[in-house]
């Protein structure tokens, strides 16, 4: 890479150095200088010049303020800001009389009072008082844009943040401005819900109180809240967040900007989705299955008793369920009690993983940077992990070619690509920045695609990259705690004595459920009753991602810190982990921190947990061994279209449980390629009836031109019993 | 007193909307004279006419065309700018009602100087008629293959001032809402389609012809040294013969308002004159005799603008051709940067306050006060075009704002007439827009 020319800048009298070209405001902050902004994003793309806050006077240019968000450093450029050019001063703050003129100063009733940018820089900048002396502009207030979003237009001072990130970086284009003048206001299109995966950035994006999330409606005050810096457990991107907590309880998640994961963005899952910990069927006693009586509550001590009478009646023949969602420091503790201290090594996790990825590993936002992009799989990428959509989008926009390929077989894509005469495989493997991703399930846990890579010549290029994305948001960092534990083996028990469950999302899985049915007992710790009650001998209550102490390894292989936001109901797992493995004689502490401790001599290099840093560094390549193409699947037989299931992103036990979130859960719809509807004769929003083997769904269709032939993908919970083979016909 | 012809040329003779007609006054002859020619010549002869940009700004057209990058791997476009809203303006629409060939010939000589094989004419909505003659004009060119292998694009305008604004003109253009882009970049650099792009008034299009047939040193002649050349001239507000002539640069107001235009109706006396358009500041009576060429305008206090001249009789209010003015930039802001958007809305609240008698004195100064901050901190010249006359109207007729003040009413009551000044507002309703409160 070629060493930017650096440019000599005097702000204020201060000269200080920068690469050529690097915008005015953060010269002048690499000065030590703030210029004051709001419409100014750099994350939203080019600067706009639209709200005028950031005028300063530049020698040389013609007499009148320059807005700076719009300049760029060049040598010898002499910038006077308002601290030391009346000019200046007097622009801005005219600028805050022109923006005060129709606010309505309500900010001892606005949410955003005492954490407001206008606010604050109408104390430094800005009049005294106002000038201002007819009837402001009224609008009604506030208007709910969505469930999740309220928006107060007089507030508003029309910045366009929240429109450029809807139509720049979302791309959805839903949020708009209409009118003009004075009259101009934010809308969303066609006065539709704004229903999106990202729609609550905005909130957070908007200078003012103008959108403002309705659950933080009215909670608090910036003076009584305390913030937890920790990462989002609801998917495997693992976005850096920040958690409001007043009195013991969370208000909302901002983001925590981690340049390389999320780029200071989060989805709406990750947004909203907190209202689960106080979900009324949260489950804060133990709960012990007792004759005829059902499942009755029971004290921690009975429960531990029974937990460990259960353990040993199942003399060694033990199945441990889990979710992919435990911390490592849980998995590795549940570990250490169930293969050193009970001999039992059989795991089952909801999906494969694998370390292949690790050689060809990359931060999420090279993606941005990429030249060729190929996904491979069965699953809309948004809807497994949001945050790499939003890295995809960048990549398309900054000239990134984006091919989608493989649905209804990637295993058989990725033989194809890796062949000699293919061509998208050919521009892959000429590309200095290509990059693969895999989306969906089949993918060996990311074997398959490493593969293809390897056989793609990734390998000697740095700036190559593999991206496998998991259904679970730690099953990369549980797989390494359950085998870091143990390096014994043991048979498969069978029958099961007993058949332990990790988690509401091991507990929800079918295949799961069906192993509960062949074991002699379940103990489970779930944090719903929906989840395990109805089969289980106990269940332990669980808790969430937000009450944990602890580690995540994300989807790039990112080691990051869990921190407790609030602590739960309910002790944690780790604290009768560590207690029950007592009593087998094995010892777990109770503290994540030296459990992290043992386990990083063995898989961490040794790694402080103190330095697993609030903005984790992501590890260097990591080679793996031999890599074998995937074997040819087998391609179901009969006629009709194959099934695709996919979990979609508003699904899950969290997001069930939360009002605000019901308008984002999936539509009941089947999506088909063009081709197999126009064979079929279905147009786009026909019912459908979608059968297999006697049962049937009524469906919508909708046609997706990503498709290929010959598949048809429904959400989950759409399609519940359907068979792999559907047939699909217009109702 | 010589009219020169070089734009309306031959149109009082023949109908030059027939490309028959236009032929047989050499109409296209110089289009395949200047395929003939280096791109490079022809951008020689314009630098040499020193023709400045008819649309109100006077940039130099030559200088302009010749920050197109020679070698950009992306296409070039030429964009025409027919979306003439300026309140007062009418020349435009003659030129394109009258000489629709010359526009195009003078668009297409500009492609080939520029080496654009795309031109795009942005024509303001309300010009269905022009439209009209354009798409006629258009379609017998390209029946004639005249078009050379150029894409000629009439776009229609949906209504609103702004898109007038170059780089509002090309957001429109995209298909986005018409608001003005920041600047730099440029257009030249990254205009329509984030592609060079040279935008370039319909009048200023229609001279270039003749500047080819004169040669542009002949064509430097007429004028003056600062405004070469001939323009039409919109006349109108209380003048016996409104309308539009072309004239040479650097005739005087008196001229044009006296000899040709037969002066004040009715007998009435002569009070003030703006002279380029709504946006330009106004001048008093006295200065009548200021020519209409750029540096006289300037050292006036004013600019010839868009060519547009209202004449203003003792009649008429200040206060009130002051609202008049305000409400219009009002309801035309865009809405994109605050002093405009806020500033416009609140001028209209004093000016209203004023013309009921209900202002302070001092409410005289925050008026200036507010024209002052909107002044120079705008992201387009709308703002500019707002606050300029404004604050004019309020220094050259203090007295006048300061008697609604002392007497507490409008001293001109219900006698104050502001007919045929401007289309008042209310003519703008009945259009998609929505209604501004105030």
């Amino acid at each position: 890479m070629s060493v930017p020319e650096l440019v000599t800048v005097s702000v204020d009298g201060r000269e200080v150095q920068v690469p050529k070209g690097t915008g005015l405001v953060e010269t002048a902050l690499a000065a030590g200088i703030e210029i004051p902004v709001f419409c100014y994003e750099p994350r939203l793309g080019p600067a706009i010049g639209a709200c005028r806050m950031c005028l300063v006077e530049v020698e040389g240019m013609p007499p009148k303020p320059q807005a700076a968000c719009t300049l760029t450093a060049q040598d010898g450029m002499v910038v006077k800001t308002a601290l030391t050019s009346q000019l200046a001063r007097n622009a801005q703050n005219a600028t805050l009389e022109f923006i005060l003129v129709n606010h309505p100063l309500d900010c001892p009733v606005c949410d955003k009072g005492g954490e407001c940018p206008l606010q604050d820089l109408t104390f430094r900048f800005g009049p005294g008082r106002t000038r201002m002396t007819f009837p402001k502009r009224t609008f009604d207030k506030p208007i709910p844009i969505s469930p999740t979003i309220s928006l107060d237009r007089e507030r508003c001072i029309l910045c366009y943040r929240c429109t450029r990130f809807s139509e720049s970086v979302a791309e959805d284009g839903e949020l708009v401005a209409v009118n003009r003048g004075a009259q101009s206001m934010i809308a969303t299109f066609e006065d539709e819900p704004y229903r999106g995966r990202f729609s609550g950035n905005v909130t957070e994006l908007c200078p003012v109180g103008a959108l403002l999330p309705t659950t933080y409606r009215f909670e608090a005050r910036p003076w009584e809240i305390q913030t937890v810096p920790t990462v989002c457990g609801l998917c495997p991107v693992g976005c850096n967040v920040n958690v409001t907590t007043r009195e013991g309880k969370v208000k909302r998640v901002l983001s925590r900007n981690h340049p390389d994961v999320d780029g200071g963005w989060i989805c709406d899952k990750g947004r909203f989705a907190f209202g689960h910990l106080g979900a009324r069927d949260r489950i804060v006693d133990p709960l012990r299955r007792q004759r005829r009586r059902g499942l009755q509550p029971a004290g921690w001590d009975e429960a531990v008793d029974e937990a460990e009478r259960l353990l040993r009646a199942a003399q060694g023949r033990i199945v441990t369920a889990l979710s992919g969602s435990e911390t490592v420091e849980q998995a590795y503790g549940l570990a250490k009690l169930m293969r050193t201290g009970l001999g039992a090594h059989t795991a089952v996790l909801p999906e494969e993983i694998s370390d292949a990825v690790d050689g060809f590993r990359l931060p999420l936002s090279a993606i941005a940077g990429a030249e060729l992009i190929v996904v491979v799989g069965d699953d809309p990428v948004e809807e497994r992990a949001p945050i790499v959509d939003l890295w995809l989008r960048a990549a398309r926009r900054n000239g990134a070619e984006v091919v989608t390929t493989g649905v209804g077989g990637g295993a058989k894509a990725c033989r194809q690509l890796a062949g000699e005469d293919d061509e998208l495989g050919r521009r892959l493997r000429e590309s200095d920045r290509p990059v693969l991703i895999w989306s969906g399930s089949g993918g060996a846990g990311g074997a398959h695609v490493a593969a293809c890579a390897e056989r793609l010549g990734f390998g000697s290029k740095p700036d190559s990259g593999v991206f496998y994305l998991p259904l679970t948001p730690n099953g990369r960092g549980v797989v390494e705690a359950w085998s870091a534990a143990s390096d014994d083996e043991g048979p498969d028990p069978d029958p099961i004595g007993l058949l332990f469950v990790s988690g509401d999302e091991a507990a929800s899985d079918p295949s799961v459920r069906s192993l509960a049915e062949r074991a002699d007992a379940v103990i489970a710790t779930t944090m719903f009753q929906g989840s395990a009650v109805g089969w289980a001998d106990l269940v332990l209550p669980g808790t969430s991602y937000l009450e944990r102490d602890g580690t995540f390894v994300n989807l790039e292989g990112r080691l990051q810190r869990l921190r407790r936001a609030v602590v739960p109901p309910t002790p944690d797992e780790l604290a009768w982990i560590s207690q029950l493995a007592g009593r087998f004689g094995v010892e777990v502490s109770p503290y994540p921190s030296v459990v992290f401790g043992e386990l990083s001599e063995r898989i961490f290099g040794g790694l402080p947990y103190g330095e697993v840093g609030e903005r984790a560094a992501l590890r260097g390549r990591e080679p793996t061994g031999e890599l074998r193409a995937p074997a040819p699947a087998a391609t179901p037989k009969g006629r009709g279209l194959r099934l695709v299931r996919y979990r979609p992103l508003f699904s899950g036990a969290a997001v069930e449980r939360v009002p605000e979130l019901a308008f984002q859960r999936p539509a009941a719809e089947v999506q088909l390629s063009p081709q197999d509807a126009r064979r079929l004769r279905i147009k786009a929003g026909d019912e459908v009836d979608v059968r297999s083997n006697g049962t049937s769904r009524r469906l919508r269709a909708r046609i997706d031109k990503g498709l290929v032939a010959g598949v048809a993908r429904i959400a989950d919970e759409h399609a519940e019993e359907l068979q792999a083979t559907v047939e699909v016909a217009r109702a | 007193m010589p009219i020169s012809e070089i734009l309306l040329a031959g149109a009082s003779e023949r109908d030059l909307t027939k490309l028959e007609e236009y032929h047989m006054v050499g109409g296209y002859a110089q289009l395949a004279r200047a395929r003939e020619l280096e791109p490079a010549a022809i951008l020689a002869e314009l630098d040499a006419s020193n023709l400045r940009g008819r649309g109100g700004a006077f940039f130099a057209t030559g200088k302009k065309a010749g920050f197109m990058p020679r070698d950009s791997p992306r296409p070039k476009y030429l964009t025409v700018n027919a979306d003439e809203s300026e309140p007062g303006t009418f020349k435009d629409r003659e030129i394109m009602l009258r000489v629709p060939h010359r526009v195009i010939e003078g668009s297409l000589i500009t492609a080939h100087a520029i080496e654009a094989r795309h031109v795009f004419i942005y024509i303001r909505g309300e010009y269905l008629t022009e439209f009209e003659v354009l798409r006629a004009a258009l379609d017998e060119a390209r029946e004639a293959e005249l078009l050379g292998g150029v894409t000629l694009v009439l776009h229609r305008g949906a209504g609103a001032y702004i898109c007038g604004e170059e780089t509002g003109l090309l957001e429109s253009l995209e298909g986005k809402r018409g608001q003005p882009r920041a600047k730099p970049p440029y257009p030249a650099i990254t205009g329509l389609y984030g592609a060079p792009t040279l935008i370039n008034n319909v009048e200023t299009m229609a001279t270039v012809p003749k500047i080819m047939e004169l040669g542009g040193e002949e064509y430097a002649k007429l004028g003056t040294p600062d405004s070469t050349g001939t323009r039409v001239f919109s006349l109108s507000g209380n003048v016996v013969r409104g309308g539009n002539y072309e004239l040479p640069n650097g005739t005087t107001l008196r001229e044009l308002i006296y000899d040709i235009g037969g002066g004040v109706p009715d007998g009435r006396e002569l009070k003030a004159i703006i002279p380029g358009g709504s946006s330009v500041q106004i001048l008093t009576a006295d200065q009548v005799d200021t020519p209409l060429s750029y540096d006289a305008m300037r050292e006036a206090g004013s600019s010839v603008g868009s060519g547009a001249i209202i004449v203003i009789d003792d009649r008429a209010c200040i206060v009130q051709l002051g609202l008049r003015v305000a409400q219009f930039y009002m309801h035309e802001s865009c809405g994109k940067c605050t002093p405009c958007r806020e500033g416009t809305r609140w001028m209209v609240q004093l000016l209203n306050r004023i013309e009921d008698g209900d202002a302070e004195e001092d409410e005289l100064d925050l008026l200036l006060d507010v024209c002052d901050r909107i002044l120079g901190h705008c992201l387009c010249p709308l703002g500019d075009a707002a606050a300029m006359p404004i604050a004019s109207y309020v220094d050259k007729f203090r007295d006048e704002f300061r008697e609604h003040v002392r007497a507490g009413r409008c001293p001109y009551g219900g006698e104050s007439s502001l007919e045929r000044v401007f289309a008042p507002v209310d003519q703008h309703r009945g259009h998609p827009t929505v209604e501004v409160a105030t």
